[in-house]
This record gives C-alpha cells, sequence and structure tokens, in this order.
C-alpha cells in the first residue's frame, strides 16, 4: 500500500470524532429505488461522509445540492432522465462531478462503457459496504 | 190177369209172376224215362250260357212241368243287387181266380220258414180242395240264391225218383243261376270300366284343350315363355324367346339342347345341373343365368323359372317356364354391392362405423366396421347390455345419449358425442360420433350416427401437447434468460438494500457509544427487504417454475399487473411506454393463471420488440382488457412499431416463424395453444397507424363454448378447437 491509501486507510478506521474534517465532503445518492434511498445515506454516514439522497436525476439537477457534491452515486436505469443522462447533463454544465454508477444489471458491457464515458466507478448491487467504500474514496481521489 | 180169344195162350204162368213182371216192366220205364230227363236236365246249363236268370227259370220250371206232371211249381229267386227278387209261378190247371205271384209266393215262403216238408193249410185256398205235397229245393250251397217249390196233390209225390230229378234241376238251376250271376257282374264291372274310361277320356280331353288354350296364351305374353315335355326336351318357345335368341322353333324342336348354346359359358354348368336336376325331379327350376341376344350379340341376366303341370293322377304333363330379363336390375344390384363394398372399405379405412336406432322398436343397427371398433363379433345382435360391456365405465354410450336427445326432443340437429371404450385388454379407444335424426324407408324415426375411432388422433395429440408444452417450457426458460434485467432488478434491490443496512447497522454499534436507535432502523430494514426478496422468488418461481396446470378462477386484471411489474424495468429499458387500460367489473375466468400470465408476458415482449427500432415516435404499448360479446373477455396489446407482413398473417402463430433475429419464434404458438386450451382463440391484427395489436378472447367458464365433452379439456385439449384467422 503506497502513502496514500495508507492515509486512505487511517481515515477509514479512524473514529467518527477524528473525522469532522471529512464530514463536509458531501456524497449524493440518485436512485428510484426507495431502499436504496433510505439505506445508503446510514451507511455513507457511517463512513463520515454528509449524505443527501434524490429519487430522480432532476430533483437532483433541481437542487440546491449540485455545487457542493463531492460525489455522485448514480443509479443507471430511471424513468426520466437516466443516470448516463445526468452525468451528460453534468458535463455539458461543465460539472465534473465524480460519479460512482450503481446498477442492478451485471452487464460488463454497460459497466465498461460508463467508465469509458467517465464514471469514476460503476458497482453491481448487491455490493458490500468497503467496495462501496473503495469506490467512494477513487472517486474523490482519482489516481 | 186172364189170356184174350185169340191170343196164344201163354204158357201157365204163376199170378205172382205176372204181376212182379209188370211191375218189373213198370219200374224198368220209369227209370229210363227217369235218365232220359236227367240227361235232359244235365244238358240245360249247355242252354244256359247265354240266357239271363229269369229265361234260365222258366225253361227250367217248363222242364220240371213237363217232366214231373207237377200241378204247381214256384220258384223266388233273391235279387243281390237289392232289387225284388223275381218271383214264378206256374199251375197246371188254373182253377178260379188266383191271387197274385206275389201273394202266393209268400204264402209257400212263410210255409216253408223251417225248410220242411209238410201239409200246409193254406194251399188249400190255392188249390181248390184237397192236400198238396211240396218239395222245396234251395237254390245255391245255403239256399242264398233262392228257392224252387215243387207241388202236387198226388199222395206218392215225390218218388224217388222224382225227388231225384228234382234235386238235380235244383243243383243244375243253381250251377247255371250262379253263372249267370257272374256274367251279369262280370258285365258290370265291364260297363263301368267302361264308363271309366269314357269318363278319364273325357277328363283328359279338356284338360289338353285347357292346356292348348293356355299355351296359347303363352305366344302373347311380353317374356320369353316356353314349355318343356315331362323329359326336358321343349316342345314349345314363344315368340318373344325365338326373337331374343334368334332361333326358329323348328330348330329348337329339332335340337333339344340348342337352348345350352344361348347361356353365358361361365353360367352353363349350373344352368345344366339345375335344369335337369329339375326336370328330373318333377319340381321345376328357378334359376339365374345369362343368354345371348341374337340382336347385338351382348349376354344379358335372366330369372328361367319353370312349373310342373301333372295330370289328376300325379304323372307329370308337362313344364311350363318362363325367363324374365332381369339384367338392369342384377346391374343396378351389382353397382349396389359395389358401393357397399366400397362404402364399407371406406369405413373400414377410415375407422368409421355406422350406428342406427329406431326409437320406436328400440332396434340398434351396426355396419361391420362398428363391431371392428368394438372388437365383437361381425353380425351379433346390438343391445345397450352389449355396448356396457365395452364402454368406459366413467362414460355415457351413444345410444344412451341419443335416447337423451330423443326425449329432451332436441331434435332436428346434428349433435357429437365423445366416449371412450374399455376393451379386455384395458386399453382404451376413444370414439367421436356424430349423430342427427332422421326417418327410415318407412317413416319411421331414427337416429343415424358417424362413430370414429379417433384414438390414433387423440394420442397424436397428446404427444403434440407433451412437445408443446416441453416448448413452451423451453420458450419459458428462454423467456427468463430475456427478463434478466428485470429479474435481476427484482432480486437485487432488496438484495442490495439488506447488505447495506446490514453493514450500515454493523458500523452503528461499533461507534463509542453505539447508535442504538439507527441500528434498529436498519435492521428493521433489513427484515423488510429480506421478505420482499422472498416474495419477489416466489413470484418468479411461480412464474418460471415448472408446474402442471392449474385451474382457478382468475382475475385477469390482477394478473396483468403481476406480469406488468415484472416486465416493468425492461420496458423502461427499452423506452417502452406502457398504458393500462384495464376495465372494471371484468369478469373472473377459468382457467390457468400461469399459463395466462405467460401468454400476457410474451404479448407485451413482442409489442416491445416490434417498437425497439422506433424513433420518430413515442414507444407506446396499450394493454387494455374488456368484456366481449358471448360471455367472454377479451385482452388487447397493441404497440406502435413495425407491424407484420399481411401476407404472413396466418404463419405468425406457427412455430418456429420469426421475424426477429435471435428470436426462435415459439411464443406465439405456444401462446396461440395456451389460449385454445381455454376454448379461446388469439390473432393478430394491424392497426390503422403503424404496428400491430393482438388479442385474445376467451369464455367465462368452459361451458360457454360449443363443446359437450367431459373435464379432460385442459389437461387434454379439444379436437375441434377455434382457430383464428
Amino acid at each position: 500500500m503506497d502513502a496514500l491509501s495508507w492515509r486512505g486507510a487511517l481515515w477509514l478506521w479512524s473514529p467518527a470524532s477524528k473525522r469532522s474534517a471529512i464530514e463536509n465532503i458531501l456524497v449524493c445518492v440518485v436512485d428510484d429505488d426507495e431502499s436504496v434511498r433510505e439505506s445508503l445515506p446510514d451507511l455513507l454516514k457511517q463512513f463520515g461522509f454528509a449524505a443527501r439522497s434524490f429519487s430522480s436525476a432532476e430533483e437532483f439537477l433541481a437542487s440546491d445540492c449540485v455545487d457542493q457534491t463531492r460525489c455522485l452515486l448514480l443509479d443507471v436505469a430511471m424513468p426520466g432522465m437516466t443516470g448516463p443522462d445526468l452525468q451528460q447533463e453534468l458535463i455539458r454544465r461543465r460539472q465534473g462531478i465524480p460519479i460512482v454508477f450503481i446498477t442492478a444489471d451485471r452487464d460488463m458491457i454497460v459497466r465498461q462503457r460508463l467508465i469509458k464515458q467517465g464514471a469514476a466507478e460503476c458497482l453491481s448491487k448487491p455490493f458490500s459496504d468497503t467496495t462501496l467504500l473503495e469506490a467512494v474514496n477513487s472517486a474523490l481521489h482519482p489516481k | 190177369m186172364n189170356a184174350g180169344v185169340g191170343e196164344l195162350p201163354h204158357p201157365p204162368r204163376l199170378p205172382d209172376m205176372d204181376v212182379q213182371y209188370e211191375q218189373a216192366a213198370g219200374e224198368i220205364k220209369r227209370l229210363q224215362r227217369c235218365i232220359n230227363d236227367l240227361v235232359s236236365l244235365l244238358a240245360l246249363p249247355g242252354i244256359w250260357t247265354v240266357s239271363n236268370p229269369s229265361q234260365i227259370l222258366h225253361t227250367l220250371l217248363d222242364a220240371l212241368m213237363r217232366m214231373l206232371s207237377l200241378d204247381l211249381i214256384s220258384v223266388r229267386l233273391n235279387n243281390p243287387v237289392g232289387e225284388a227278387p223275381v218271383e214264378i209261378v206256374r199251375l197246371a190247371e188254373p182253377q178260379g181266380p188266383l191271387p197274385s205271384t206275389h201273394e202266393m209266393c209268400e204264402a209257400l215262403s212263410h210255409s216253408l220258414a223251417d225248410n220242411s216238408r209238410k201239409w200246409p193249410p193254406l194251399l188249400r185256398n190255392l188249390m181248390g180242395e184237397g192236400d198238396v205235397s211240396i218239395v222245396p229245393l234251395p237254390l245255391g250251397l245255403q239256399g242264398e240264391l233262392g228257392i224252387i217249390v215243387a207241388a202236387a196233390q198226388r199222395t206218392d209225390f215225390p218218388r224217388q225218383t222224382e225227388a231225384l230229378l228234382l234235386s238235380v234241376a235244383a243243383s243244375q238251376a243253381s250251377i247255371g243261376l250262379q253263372e249267370a250271376r257272374f256274367r251279369i257282374q262280370q258285365k258290370h264291372i265291364a260297363d263301368e270300366l267302361d264308363q271309366q274310361v269314357a269318363q278319364r277320356t273325357a277328363e283328359l280331353a279338356a284338360a289338353n284343350a285347357e292346356l292348348q288354350f293356355q299355351v296359347g296364351l303363352l305366344q302373347h305374353i311380353p317374356v320369353a315363355a316356353w314349355t318343356l315335355k315331362p323329359d326336358g326336351t321343349p316342345d314349345f318357345v314363344n315368340q318373344v324367346w325365338l326373337e331374343y335368341a334368334g332361333q326358329t322353333l323348328d330348330f329348337v324342336r329339332s335340337h333339344p339342347e340348342a337352348w345350352m348354346t344361348t347361356v353365358h359359358p361361365e353360367d352353363r354348368e349350373i344352368a345344366e345341373r339345375n335344369f335337369w336336376e329339375g326336370v328330373r325331379s318333377g319340381r321345376g327350376f328357378a334359376m339365374e343365368t345369362r343368354f345371348l341376344r341374337a340382336r347385338d350379340g351382348t349376354y344379358r341376366w335372366h330369372l328361367n323359372r319353370a312349373v310342373v303341370l301333372r295330370d289328376a293322377g300325379g304323372k307329370v304333363i308337362k313344364f311350363v317356364g318362363t325367363s324374365t330379363d332381369i339384367d338392369d336390375r342384377k346391374r343396378a344390384e351389382e353397382k349396389l354391392l359395389r358401393s357397399e363394398a366400397f362404402l364399407s372399405e371406406g369405413q373400414r379405412l377410415g375407422q368409421v362405423g355406422s350406428f342406427s336406432w329406431r326409437p320406436t322398436t328400440d332396434e340398434i343397427t351396426w355396419s361391420a366396421e362398428m363391431y371392428r371398433i368394438y372388437e365383437l363379433e361381425i353380425g351379433v345382435p346390438v343391445t345397450l347390455e352389449l355396448i356396457r360391456t365395452r364402454v368406459h365405465p366413467e362414460d355415457v354410450t351413444l345410444i344412451e345419449k341419443m335416447k337423451m336427445v330423443d326425449q329432451a326432443r332436441e331434435g332436428g340437429h346434428y349433435f357429437e358425442w365423445r366416449y371412450r371404450l374399455l376393451m379386455p385388454d384395458h386399453s382404451i379407444k376413444y370414439l367421436h360420433a356424430i349423430a342427427h335424426p332422421t326417418r327410415d324407408q318407412d317413416g319411421q324415426p331414427e337416429y343415424v350416427a358417424s362413430v370414429q375411432d379417433v384414438t390414433a388422433r387423440r394420442l397424436a395429440e397428446e404427444a403434440r401437447d407433451k412437445a408443446q408444452s416441453e416448448l413452451a417450457n423451453v420458450a419459458r426458460v428462454m423467456s427468463l434468460g430475456a427478463l434478466t434485467a428485470s429479474i435481476a432488478h427484482e432480486v437485487n434491490q432488496p438484495l442490495s438494500g439488506i447488505i447495506t443496512n446490514a453493514s450500515a447497522c454493523l458500523r452503528m454499534l461499533a461507534t463509542d457509544p453505539p447508535q442504538v436507535e439507527g441500528a434498529r432502523e436498519t435492521a428493521r430494514r433489513t427484515i423488510r427487504d429480506g421478505n420482499r426478496m422472498s416474495d419477489v422468488i416466489t413470484r418468479l418461481r411461480a412464474l418460471f417454475g415448472r408446474k402442471e396446470p392449474t385451474i382457478e378462477s382468475v382475475n385477469l386484471n390482477e394478473a396483468v399487473i403481476e406480469v406488468v411489474a415484472l416486465s416493468i424495468v425492461e420496458l423502461q429499458k427499452n423506452r417502452v411506454m406502457l398504458c393500462p387500460e384495464l376495465a372494471d367489473g371484468l369478469p373472473l375466468i377459468l382457467g390457468d393463471r400461469v399459463q395466462l400470465q405467460q401468454v400476457i408476458l410474451n404479448l407485451l415482449r413482442n409489442g416491445s420488440d416490434a417498437m425497439s427500432t422506433v424513433e420518430d415516435r413515442p414507444r407506446r404499448l396499450l394493454i387494455r382488457t374488456e368484456r366481449d360479446e358471448g360471455d367472454r373477455v377479451r385482452l388487447t396489446v397493441q404497440d406502435a412499431g413495425v407491424g407484420f407482413d399481411p401476407q404472413a398473417a396466418d404463419r405468425l402463430f406457427d412455430a418456429f416463424y420469426t421475424t426477429k433475429g435471435d428470436g426462435m419464434g415459439i411464443g406465439l404458438a405456444v401462446s396461440r395453444s395456451i389460449i385454445e386450451r381455454h376454448h379461446g382463440r388469439l390473432w393478430g391484427t394491424l392497426n390503422d397507424g403503424p404496428g400491430a395489436a393482438f388479442s385474445f378472447s376467451i369464455p367465462r367458464t368452459p361451458e360457454g363454448s360449443a363443446h359437450a365433452d367431459g373435464i379432460h379439456n385442459l389437461q387434454a385439449p379439444a379436437v375441434a378447437g377455434s382457430r383464428a384467422a
């Protein structure tokens, strides 16, 4: 493990009270599935992030969180504006928010395409908490 | 006596000797006379050879009166024929008025009742004064011929010679009379015989005349007619026959076997046999042969019948016969036999039997094929009991069904009936009958049915259904693959939630102090998501698991909603805009929920696929449920896609027909068979605008359909299902 990730690992296991430095990092969840919107923010908060959830891409764009969002956990298939659509929109707005796609689909081809289009990561549900954290971290700190 | 003067003196004789001499001389004279008389009497029969009894008696009485110097002689001759007896009386010197001959004879016969010589006091009256000696002479061995009575007043009557003469005379008379009687009898017999002969001759002549007349008629009747002599040779042939055969009467008479040449060579042997048998036995004959028609050289069938004519004594006089042209009838018969054979063969080939029932007589008639189907001996009388030995115990027999229809007076139309036979080897035969009421040739009501053994077809259908259900399984599995996205979504969502929540829960409990409320909440969510996943899996298993069809009341709208829920993800992925229009108050359908859902799923997928290349208009997929006429429920899935080629409309539902590159083309075929098993129909139409609409219409209950079969519909399909255009 190199120095950077060692530091990341330290942050990982440090008590929440000592993580005030990362509490300001806002991670937003955009997913039309309610259980995702329920569960992910709690887990993210346990990681020490701030978290907000939105039921649609439109709702996110209409919110005031766009600028503060340091990482986006984005569902792929949504009615209306899909995940990739939102990605395109953000690029168009020159809002370079790192995106971690979360999808129920385990299609490899889709995953490659999304990463190629600039996503930081693409996770297939169900995913473990460590997988999630690593993805978020790599989105926040790209190599 | 002294010698007289001038006489030579006699030698002195003793007076005794003179007396003795005179006595002797007188005796000699008497005896000589007696012998003469005897000779005469003995000659009498010679005279009598031509005489009748009366003449005989007269002759005899004359002779006796003369010979014997009788005073009275009478004869009574019994007449055997029953006529009055002949009575003759001769008197030497009639004195005074005489009583009638008859009276006298009567008197005499009274006196002679005991046949002995007596002094009859009555004779005094006859003869005047004085007693009379009588000699009764019975005629015949027992006096049966009659009696002669000779009487004289002389006291010395009868002397020995006289008695002898009388008895000889009586014997001769007997002889003569017997002979005369015999001759008379002979004459009678001869006369009678002559009479009989004359009568017989007259009868024969009359019969002959009659015969000639009738034979004459033969000439005029419009059939070929002929007569044969008792030995079988033809003696008369009428004009009709001669014209037909092209022969003359003389030829026929001179060539007794000529008629045989007109007989068809194949029929000659039998014809000859029947002919001679009939002639020799005197019974006549009846036979069918082919005769050659001279005019055109064709052979035509004729019926030849000869009857015998006998005389009063039973002897054969003639045979009279006719030959009737039956060719047309015979050919019609042959045609009928041929067509019957065709029918029978046809029945055998098609395994179709004929069955008829007459309600009034309860008479059941089967064709040969029917017996074969039931595997019973052909010709055995058919009864309900017999039928029941073969028909499956759970099924109603055709005859029972006919009786029900007859009693219910459903009359006038065709009805179908299906039932099974349980054969002795426990195999099952499936029968399909079509029946209708009619009238027989006497105008009596009759039910007629055609019964077909459809076992082979049924077994083939069952095999096909099994193959189809295998295919359906494949389709299911394939659609399972196609719904990966949906399945993944449905399962992974709750699974993901579980992992996320559980992870959060652990972390919350690891902080110092532990975030118990948070932990509780995440734990709750975990459980909830676990149940959700379980439900999904159950639903998926229900839809894609392999199960036997279950019949239940299905709410079509609910079924649609479930299917939509399952496929929503994929539909959204394909940017399909689903527009449900589910009618309210839709009646429940009796059917298999899972199978119907498979059909709906198939239609939705097809609709979605049809729009996969559409970019210029909304990909609208309409799913609609509504009531349909005839107590049916209709479901329609309408897309705005590429539609289908109208030319290929009827191939859409064929197995392995597909327009999709990666498809196998079994979806619609399987869907149609499912719908048909629900007694419904599935069809597709092109929209006015772009795209197509596929609909199915199912009756509410199986009784809504036209079939009256048993319960085995959804497991084994009905044969005559409706096929959509």
